[in-house]
């Protein structure tokens, strides 16, 4: 067994930055290395959302995205079950009512799992009830139709959206803002961005999607692995400037290297 | 044992679906190479989790359906003919499946699709067109710097995509083009790379255990 050519200079570059990531991880555990993360507004946003539910009697919703666990996708939707983990805390704490809405099968157990545990360790077992997350379909339209009904019906007061999304974004978006939810989106999706932009109170993009369960557990090892991520930024800097230099000088050493 | 099965599945899974994607050559000892090795016995695992998953979560949605009708909820109906379709599609689509002979119920089933959920479908998404107009009047609102930027930008390429654009002035289409192919795509790229890096390490961060609140057993480390 050997490494496929095309695959060679990734397969090192993998096992070097996973090194890195490793080392970062376990700096940040044992306090070598201290990590912070700047203020992410939609994501202070969250606790208000539950807040103002809370007040009004109303539910909180939560979707944890379109995504599935066993596709590309699968990082999306673990970093939003990461955030539906602090969502469900906090819903706990204030007695909120709480609304998840699952697209993927797959999601369903990893989702009411999370929800169970969350509530056990709030010490509000008895609060969890079956019906708190709720798979509506896996087909994209009959998602959205569904939870825009749930909107309605459950008289949603605020809606937090975090994974992948694709066309529907809008469509659960734009609905929501009519009805006066309070929404936080938080997503990777690029195509995505503009739409939630446009009808969300907060949205929270890119990478952030990832940082996020750092940020709201302030764990050590997750920050370690936010801190990783920056110095993996770094050397993919380097090899775009190295890279658009090399070419413009009329080497294409960078390009070899990469697909060697 | 109930902590450390699912993260030990998880990393020896990763590792093989990691390994299948850039390994040439059988692994030693196996006599099969890595894609192989994920086809065989790793690919139909995942059918059977998801058909699993499947149930679950059907069990899920007729129990909090039933309940709505069986209490009268607000809009029980809807969870009537929710119950009604999936018994209906889910019976009809077993017979066409069992039965692939009879054409008459393969065209009947075709029929209920095309004539009942493609247009349901099709509506909705109608809906898309007067929702962008509705968020794109919130969004254009030059409350700011960002937004009044927002709203020049979107003015400029709206002009150069429309024909009369070209007509007004020739160098609209050329701006048009230059916005989207410069700034907006430094943007979406800068977005891309940011995103590919945390969704590497997250996913690195879960095969190797270090992630492991989506197994409800605790959080980050």
């Amino acid at each position: 067994m050997s490494i496929a050519s095309g695959n060679v200079f990734g397969f090192w570059l993998f096992i070097a930055i996973s090194a890195l990531v490793i080392y970062t991880i376990n700096a940040s555990q044992r306090g070598k290395l201290k990590v912070t993360i700047r203020p992410i507004a939609g994501l202070e946003a969250i606790e208000e959302c539950v807040g103002r539910a809370t007040e009004m009697g109303r539910p909180v919703h939560f979707s944890p995205g379109l995504g599935d666990v066993v596709t590309t996708a699968a990082a999306d939707t673990l970093a939003a079950l990461q955030i539906l983990s602090y969502v469900t805390d906090v819903a706990a704490r204030y007695d909120a009512r709480f609304l998840v809405t699952i697209r993927m099968p797959n999601v369903y157990p990893l989702a009411s799992e999370t929800v169970r545990q969350g509530y056990i360790a709030a010490n509000k077992a008895d609060a969890y009830r079956e019906n708190t997350v709720r798979y509506i379909s896996s087909d994209q339209d009959a998602y959205a139709a569904g939870v825009i009904g749930l909107f309605h019906q459950e008289k949603v007061a605020s809606s937090i959206l975090a994974g992948l999304y694709m066309g529907e974004a809008l469509l659960l978006a734009e609905s929501a803002a009519r009805l006066g939810i309070m929404q936080v989106a938080i997503t990777a999706s690029v195509t995505q961005i503009p739409f939630f932009v446009a009808a969300c109170d907060y949205t929270v993009i890119g990478e952030e999607l990832y940082a996020a369960g750092a940020y709201l557990t302030d764990d050590k090892g997750r920050l370690g692995g936010i801190a990783a991520q920056d110095y993996i930024k770094l050397i993919v800097i380097v090899f775009i400037l190295l890279g658009t230099f090399m070419t413009s000088m009329g080497s294409n050493v960078i390009q070899e290297l990469l697909t060697m | 044992m109930r902590k450390e099965a699912p993260l030990l599945i998880t990393f020896v899974v990763a590792l093989i679906v990691m390994l299948s994607q850039v390994t040439t050559g059988n692994v030693p000892g196996l006599g099969i190479s890595m894609p192989v090795l994920f086809e065989r016995y790793i690919s139909p695992w995942m059918t059977v989790v998801s058909a699993f998953s499947l149930c679950l979560a059907s069990v899920n949605l007729i129990v909090i359906h039933s309940r709505n009708v069986s209490r009268k909820q607000p809009e029980w109906i809807y969870s009537l003919i929710l119950l009604g379709s999936l018994v209906l599609y889910g019976a009809w689509c077993t017979y066409v499946q069992i039965n692939p002979d009879n054409a008459a119920a393969a065209a009947t089933y075709s029929l209920l699709y095309n004539n009942i959920l493609s247009p349901l479908m099709t509506g909705q998404w109608a809906c898309l067109a007067f929702y962008v107009a509705s968020a794109s009047y919130r969004a254009f609102r030059a409350r700011n710097l960002e937004a009044t930027v927002l709203l020049v930008s979107a003015i400029l390429v709206m002009l150069g995509a429309t024909p009369v654009g070209g007509v007004i002035w020739s160098k609209f289409p050329v701006i048009q083009r230059w916005l989207i192919d410069v700034p907006n795509m430094t943007g979406q790229r800068a977005l891309l790379i940011g995103a590919a890096i945390g969704s590497f390490v997250a996913c690195l961060r879960t095969m190797l255990g270090i992630e492991r609140s989506h197994l409800g057993i605790g959080g980050g480390s």
